[in-house]
């Protein structure tokens, strides 16, 4: 009905290696990337730079985190700090007078060298200890940034962002941090779906499912590792540097503290590991759902005539985030991206499967 | 070099690491017990101190009276948590029960606050503030009281593992299939470890909201706690009191030099330096069970 | 037969049918009777089914993700299709899984500890612990040292011992002989065949070493593709040819100008 197939059947090595196997997911990547080119005109700039905005961004850094999360099987627990450090050295930069793109390159790049130093916590230990040193490692980079003034911009502990200018054109308006943002998601998303198809999309997976199995395989894991690392956290401080510059405006500790790598690693759990659609639903269900229901719990005071609590209101959100992470895990382990996959496969061959039994 | 001084840091930062290894059991516990690491136990610490003070203010009970009782809610809720949560996902990667106890954490600080409002309360357990002298070393009570009730609940613990439900305990956390082919209840055993912890919780959310207050900075023990239990080899009871000593000397003199290095704040650095050191040192710890690999 | 076979068998299974994951059909229709006091081996090559069928009767198939869709299985006159594993242990049907999984951090003691009923008080289980060090002297040897440094031999025959603890009246095995030197194989089932006489204990024995297994079972199964393809007592069984060629290794040896014969003659199995 919707992808009028009944069934993926491969004839050749091209037609099994393309970016979408099957032309209906092409169509829908091409008519969500033209709504998301028209968002500006059909939503409130409100809507657009309150939740579009900041989703798209969260989006392309919870790529950053299920490609050595997902992919390479790499428990990360310092993804915000990495982040951080994207974000920090890009103001720097930009404020010495770099122009923003290049800022941006070096921030990532920066995130990149700070970031491979994870990575030798992954060569000697992995799963639960790798978290746990990530998360001391998240500790120390959190508290070097509240005790350098230097870095942290001084006794506010709060640092200015300069206006983005990209292409010797200032941005200043909300279609264009908009456009911004959602380039970057694209770039990243592409980046990812092209992973899959090439030998090192491979070679994660194999260092992913037996490290030792795909060294005899002849891949390196120790270079696949840190390449894997390097990676994300070029991802990782982009789209620090772009949250800031973007969103908050304002760079501040608190914005990469050890809660926010939490949360990142909600999104990419939720969302499903190692699926790019799910990295999408995840960071939309961690990031919007909680202010959602807080909302919904304000409406229905209000109509009800009850008086909730503030302190009360101020806590709901974090409920409703810690219950959503539990109740999809129980749902579905593997997170949204397979929900979805379900439904998708099912859709795919209907309503021929029917025919066929 | 003072030495008075310098063992009344040492004394003081040994009471203190006591007192995080009455966090860190409750960690060890679950892990001895299912190979589950159990990032719950601060949203537990906060729930137990929670509801000691729910019972003793709210209810107007008598503490004496309220611990227990507390003990007795909490040791249901950790069957609950198993029953509810923790059961669909037994076998699965590490990463998935990590983020599920992660979530319970972040689920239940948020709903004790969303309940009790986030204003610090204090515990009042009528422990005397008036520091204790031993020679010319300051002591302080609640310390001493707290150190005392680590120490019992430790060797509550070493007995109980030898016990025949103790050695099924860690029979489970040794293989789940391999029990189950014997006849263990691996859920009912999983399940009580978890109230086992959620008990431990009450005893730390006291001794530790009657320090600083009961709020929700008594989530943020975690990062000590887990270095306490990664020190100690996450499975060991012994090594969670040892490390727990060994961290509390090693943070309490350590922050004494490095704070006027670095201008303060230098305590969790050296707690996440441990922590890092530990793991990349000797992962098992100083008593954890080494794996055990037959090629 | 089937119904003569009935009124004695401790257990009998009725066409069974095992899913994995709501997709994969492991097993498609078996019945297997074992009758009390005798000793019943479960012959087949990889995959056949054989481990799936025992995890059905043991209950452990949950674990795994898979379950029973279609058919029975009755232990002593009960029905425990849909039992849970632990209850099933304390009716007396136990489980050795496969490559001998003993609890690694525990001594030989312990192990046996752990098994042992809630119940059982502590003076019973000393002297079924006397009782299992009896038959396994190895195993009384060491039996404070830690379980995963005992030699693979050690660790099965722990495997048995710590199934021994839950006083089963039927034990199944799950290929005691992989990766065992022969004559620990032969100590090992000389055992077996001990406890089965001395106790009364019913066997049910999965082996891919049909030679060894077919020595001490009264009867076998065959099982091809998730179908029984031949049952019949162990003396039939052996003097088959199609069983000599493809699992005795004998018959003609391992000849590749038969090959086409082979799967000619395989075409009976599917």
């Amino acid at each position: 009905m919707f992808y009028r197939l009944s069934g993926v059947y491969h004839s050749s090595l091209i037609s099994d290696s393309r970016m979408f196997k099957v032309p209906a997911d092409r169509n829908l990547a091409v008519f969500l990337l033209l709504i998301g080119l028209a968002a500006p005109f059909i939503l409130p700039s409100l809507y657009l730079n309150s939740y579009i905005l900041p989703w798209l961004i969260w989006t392309a850094a919870a790529l950053g985190l299920n490609l050595v999360t997902g992919w390479a099987g790499q428990l990360h627990l310092g993804y915000a700090a990495v982040m951080a450090v994207g974000a920090y050295s890009a103001i720097h930069t930009v404020r010495l007078g770099v122009p923003w793109e290049i800022a941006l390159i070096i921030g990532g790049l920066a995130a990149s060298v700070i970031g491979s130093l994870f990575a030798f916590a992954a060569l000697r230990v992995k799963g639960l200890y790798l978290a746990l040193t990530t998360l001391a490692m998240q500790f120390v980079m959190d508290w070097v940034l509240t005790h350098s003034p230097t870095i942290s911009g001084g006794s506010h502990s709060s640092l200015q962002a300069p206006t983005l200018a990209l292409l010797g054109q200032q941005i200043t308006s909300d279609a264009g941090y908009y456009y911004v943002a959602l380039g970057w998601c694209v770039l990243v998303t592409i980046f990812m779906l092209n992973l899959k198809r090439t030998g090192l999309g491979r070679a994660l997976v194999a260092v992913r499912e037996k490290d030792f199995a795909a060294a005899i395989l002849g891949v390196n894991s120790f270079y696949y590792k840190i390449l894997a690392f390097a990676a994300s956290s070029f991802i990782a401080g982009v789209s620090g540097a772009l949250l800031v510059a973007t969103f908050y405006f304002l760079a501040a500790p608190e914005q990469f503290s050890v809660n926010v790598s939490i949360q990142v690693l909600a999104m990419v759990i939720v969302g499903g590991l190692g699926s790019i659609i799910g990295s999408y639903f995840g960071v939309a269900l961690i990031l919007l759902v909680p202010g959602l229901v807080n909302g919904l719990v304000v409406t229905a005071s209000e109509e009800l005539g009850m008086q909730v609590n503030v302190e009360t209101l101020a806590h709901i959100p974090n409920a409703v985030y810690g219950a959503l992470i539990v109740i999809i895990l129980m749902i579905e382990p593997l997170g949204l991206g397979k929900l979805y996959g379900n439904i998708r496969d099912y859709l795919m061959t209907w309503p021929f499967d029917q025919l066929r039994k | 070099m003072d030495w008075v001084f310098l063992s009344e840091l040492a004394i003081n930062g040994a009471l203190t690491g006591l007192l995080y290894s009455l966090f860190a059991i409750g960690l060890v516990l679950v892990y001895k017990a299912s190979s589950v690491p159990n990032l719950a136990q601060g949203g537990l610490t906060m729930v137990g101190a929670y509801v000691v003070l729910a019972l003793a203010r709210d209810l107007g009970m008598p503490l004496w009276l309220a611990i227990p009782l507390a003990a007795v809610v909490m040791f249901g809720l950790g069957f609950g948590i198993e029953r509810v949560a923790l059961r669909r996902l037994a076998g699965r990667p590490v990463v998935m029960i990590l983020m599920l106890t992660l979530g319970l954490d972040i689920f239940l600080r948020g709903t004790t606050l969303a309940i009790s409002g986030g204003t610090s309360r204090s515990m009042e357990l009528g422990v005397s503030y008036e520091p204790l002298l031993l020679g010319d070393i300051f002591i302080s009570r609640i310390h001493l009281v707290g150190a005392g009730v680590a120490l019992a609940l430790f060797v509550a613990f070493i007995v109980f593992f030898r016990t025949r439900t103790g050695i099924k305990l860690r029979a489970i956390a040794d293989d789940y299939m391999a029990s189950w082919s014997v006849g263990i209840s691996v859920e009912r055993g999983v399940g009580l470890s978890w109230a086992l912890a959620s008990v431990v919780a009450v005893a730390a959310g006291v001794i530790w909201g009657e320090i600083q207050g009961v709020d929700q900075a008594l989530s943020l023990l975690l990062l000590k706690g887990l270095t306490v239990a990664v020190l100690g080899g996450l499975d060991s009871i012994l090594g969670a009191i040892v490390a727990g000593i060994i961290l509390g000397v090693i943070e309490n003199v350590g922050a004494e030099f490095l704070d006027p290095l670095v201008g303060g704040g230098s305590r969790e650095l050296i707690v996440a330096a441990v922590l890092i050191l530990t793991v990349m040192i000797r992962p098992h710890g100083l008593f954890g069970r080494h794996d055990i690999e037959r090629v | 037969m089937q119904e003569k076979a009935q009124g004695q068998s401790i257990l009998s299974m009725n066409s069974i049918e095992v899913l994995y994951d709501n997709v994969m059909l492991a097993i498609k229709g078996v019945s297997v009777q074992v009758p009390k006091g005798g000793m019943v081996a479960l012959l087949g090559s990889n995959g056949a089914g054989k481990s799936t069928t025992l995890k059905a009767i043991s209950g452990l198939l949950k674990a795994e993700r898979g379950h029973i869709s279609r058919g029975e299985i009755k232990f002593d006159g009960t029905d425990i299709t849909e039992m849970l594993a632990q209850k099933r242990v304390e009716m007396g049907i136990c489980h050795v899984i496969e490559g001998r999984r003993v609890f690694e951090h525990l001594t030989p003691d312990e192990n046996l500890t752990a098994a042992a009923p809630m119940g059982m008080s502590r003076s019973e289980l000393s002297v079924q612990k006397d009782k299992i060090y009896d038959y396994f002297p190895r195993l009384a040897e060491r039996r404070n040292s830690q379980a995963g440094y005992l030699s693979g031999g050690e660790q099965q025959m722990l495997a048995i011992g710590r199934a021994l603890v839950t006083q089963p009246s039927l034990l199944m095995l799950d290929e005691p002989s992989l990766g065992l030197a022969p004559f620990l194989v032969a100590e090992i089932f000389g055992i077996l065949q001990k406890i089965n006489r001395e106790e009364g204990l019913s066997v049910l024995l999965v082996e891919q070493n049909a030679l060894a297994a077919l020595e001490i079972v009264s009867e076998g199964y065959l099982i091809e593709n998730g179908r029984v393809v031949m049952h019949g007592t162990a003396e039939a069984l052996k003097s088959n040819s199609d069983i000599q060629e493809f699992y005795l290794g004998g018959g003609e040896g391992t000849n590749f100008h038969n090959v086409k014969h082979y799967s000619r003659r395989k075409r009976w199995l599917s």
